[in-house]
């Protein structure tokens, strides 16, 4: 995409990088906005029960070559639920697209590293990709080196701001980030000239995900979506979605939702297919139900790690079969969890207030 | 004067930088630190911002593990999503953006995202900028963690990740679209450094004491300019320590690491 308007980044960079791919034309890597609309126009807008399984969910909705949103914010209310599926159920191809993510990135990465045939990631939409506290993401750097993955990189508000516009129903929204850095370079965002000011800004293009997978505090059975704690963009990324796979920690009422129309993030037309999965972000965090499990995920990461430091796949294999594969469905995992360890999660989240009436 | 780790050091410096009755937007660990330490101390009425959500939270269930814990969120005042506290940046609510990064220039730039080889085949891929790039865009002044070393204090940042003044034109933000004054201060465990107003340019502001001006140039690998009026950086006192220790980080989770 040749850029016309641009800031003075041109005369700092220092940036190694492919010209021809970042000049290309830009192209959406999920629904185009009118596809988008057009998926929304079809669907039949009656109040039903959303219930499903997980397995009936992605089977219906998840396809080779999609564009899968994952919501959460890196540890916190990550759909790890809905990913072990998508795993399980096989998925190739794809393109992801989030904010910041720790846990689902890296679970799926490691499935294309086991078996590519099954589970693939061909590019990645986001801002970051790691575990803060606990370390570099080891799956993302190994991909990243051998240039197995296509990243197209944005800040954390730009990621947002795309979702954000995909669920406004707009192409695009001007933001006051990624001018001046190597992004402007790089990304599928463009500078511009304000037709009001006639200064520059920054426009990013909607992100419209196929589907998104989503883990909500609660939600009725028609899909109207309570979030406490930080919503992140789990809101956005829904209503942006051509589809959306939502579980929930509970499922409440439709009269307490009624009582109390302004706490619903999510409307029951934005919702596919809702699941009552408690701990489905697990070993996320969930707000007023449970902190992360720092050990599992260190558990994890290790074997991550190992695999990028020797190459060999034994104990990453290992997790899959024991924790994914060895599992019919997400309780079965829970199953190896021990109750003491979930029983420590809940106690540490400090049972922080939430509304269910 | 009791003993203190480098990291004990920043976390105080970097308290030491933020004044009272502003808006933080903070990333993960020492910034976190800085600024619980900073309230307990000198700025009660100084607020944190975490990218996740939350704005003004009690951190009465500890210090949160990462801008995400749902431990941010405690008995916040206002507590939307990332789309919000971003926009509040853009809008000119927030004071300080509190980051930290892989390599910095003369002019503040930061990189985060990517070290050796190319974008697209990177040797060392970093997470990215999550919300650095956006931090340092918008709000008002930009302060940056960064370990004193030469290969990091570098004369180019492979990846401009989070825009400083990029090549020191006054213009040089206006044209990238941005809406903050830009970098204000970077710390590091042994110097303070600030930015030439007229040349935009590093400046070493303090050392630590029994250091000097050359001392810190050795370890950086742009010319550093230096202030007319050089100070030796404060030091915790027992106090400040016993906070940092016993409150902000008892864990020891960022403050107790092994420096590289």
């Amino acid at each position: 995409m040749k850029k016309a308007v641009s800031s003075k980044i041109k005369k700092v960079s220092n940036l190694k990088y492919d010209q021809q791919l970042a000049e290309s034309p830009f192209e959406w890597w999920g629904p185009s906005p009118d596809e988008a609309r057009r998926v929304m126009s079809a669907k039949s807008k009656g109040m039903h029960d959303k219930r499903a399984s997980l397995k009936e969910a992605v089977a219906r909705y998840v396809k080779d070559g999609i564009n899968i949103g994952i919501g959460g914010f890196v540890n916190t209310r990550v759909p790890v639920a809905a990913v072990h599926e998508v795993i399980r159920h096989g998925a190739r191809n794809l393109t992801l697209s989030f904010q910041s993510n720790s846990i689902c990135a890296e679970l799926l990465a490691g499935a294309m590293i086991l078996d590519p045939d099954r589970v693939s990631i061909k590019r990645v939409e986001l801002a970051w990709w790691g575990y803060e506290v606990i370390g570099i993401a080891p799956l993302l750097r190994y991909l990243t080196s051998k240039g197995m993955i296509q990243l197209d990189d944005y800040t954390n508000y730009g990621m947002s701001a795309r979702f954000k516009a995909a669920a406004m129903g707009i192409p695009f929204v001007p933001t006051r980030d990624h001018g001046g850095s190597d992004m402007e370079l790089v990304n599928r965002g463009r500078m511009t000239s304000c037709p009001f000011t006639g200064k520059n800004v920054y426009l990013v293009p909607a992100c419209h995900p196929d589907v998104a997978l989503i883990h909500v505090t609660a939600a009725d059975m028609y899909g109207n979506c309570r979030i406490f704690g930080a919503h992140c963009t789990c809101p956005e990324i829904t209503m942006a979605a051509a589809h959306s796979i939502v579980t929930t920690e509970k499922i409440i009422p439709n009269e307490n939702i009624r009582t109390y129309p302004n706490l619903t993030e999510i409307p029951y037309a934005a919702v596919d297919a809702l699941i009552e999965q408690p701990y489905g972000a697990y070993p996320g965090a969930s707000y007023g139900f449970h902190w992360f499990d720092m050990d599992h995920i260190k558990m994890f990461r290790s074997v991550c790690d190992a695999f990028r430091k020797t190459g060999k796949k034994d104990d990453l294999k290992k997790y899959y079969d024991e924790y994914i594969f060895g599992c019919e469905t997400y309780d079965d995992f829970l199953e190896k969890i021990s109750f003491k360890t979930l029983r420590k999660l809940r106690d540490l989240d400090g049972g922080q207030p939430i509304i269910l009436s | 004067m009791p003993e203190y780790t480098p990291f004990e050091m920043i976390a105080f410096t970097g308290s030491r930088v933020l004044e009272d009755e502003k808006i933080v937007f903070v990333g993960t660990g020492l910034p976190i630190i800085a600024s619980m330490h900073a309230q307990l101390t000198h700025a009660p009425n100084l607020a944190m911002i975490f990218e996740s959500g939350p704005l003004s939270p009690v951190l009465e269930m500890g210090m949160p593990l990462s801008v995400g814990d749902t431990r941010a969120c405690r008995k916040a005042c206002y507590l939307k999503g990332l789309s919000a506290v971003f926009e509040l940046t853009q809008r000119g609510y927030s004071d300080y953006a509190f980051i930290g990064g892989a390599q910095i220039d003369m002019y503040g730039n930061v990189c985060s995202t990517f070290e050796g080889g190319t974008y697209n085949a990177p040797q060392t891929r970093f997470p990215g900028s999550g919300g650095a790039g956006a931090m340092a865009a918008n709000c008002e002044k930009s302060i940056i963690i960064m370990a004193l070393e030469k290969r990091r204090f570098t004369e180019k940042v492979e990846f401009l990740t989070s825009i400083g003044f990029g090549d020191g034109s006054a213009d040089y933000r206006e044209k990238a679209g941005v809406m903050g004054a830009g970098p204000y201060r970077v710390i590091t465990n042994q110097a303070l450094f600030g930015f030439d107003a007229k040349t935009r340019r590093m400046t070493l502001l303090e050392v630590l004491p029994g250091k000097t001006a050359q001392d810190i140039q050795e370890l950086v690998s742009f010319e550093l300019l230096v202030s007319k009026d050089l100070k030796e950086m404060a030091e915790p006192t027992a106090e400040d320590l016993r906070l940092l220790r016993e409150v902000c980080d008892p864990e020891g989770y960022f403050l107790n690491r092994k420096v590289k």
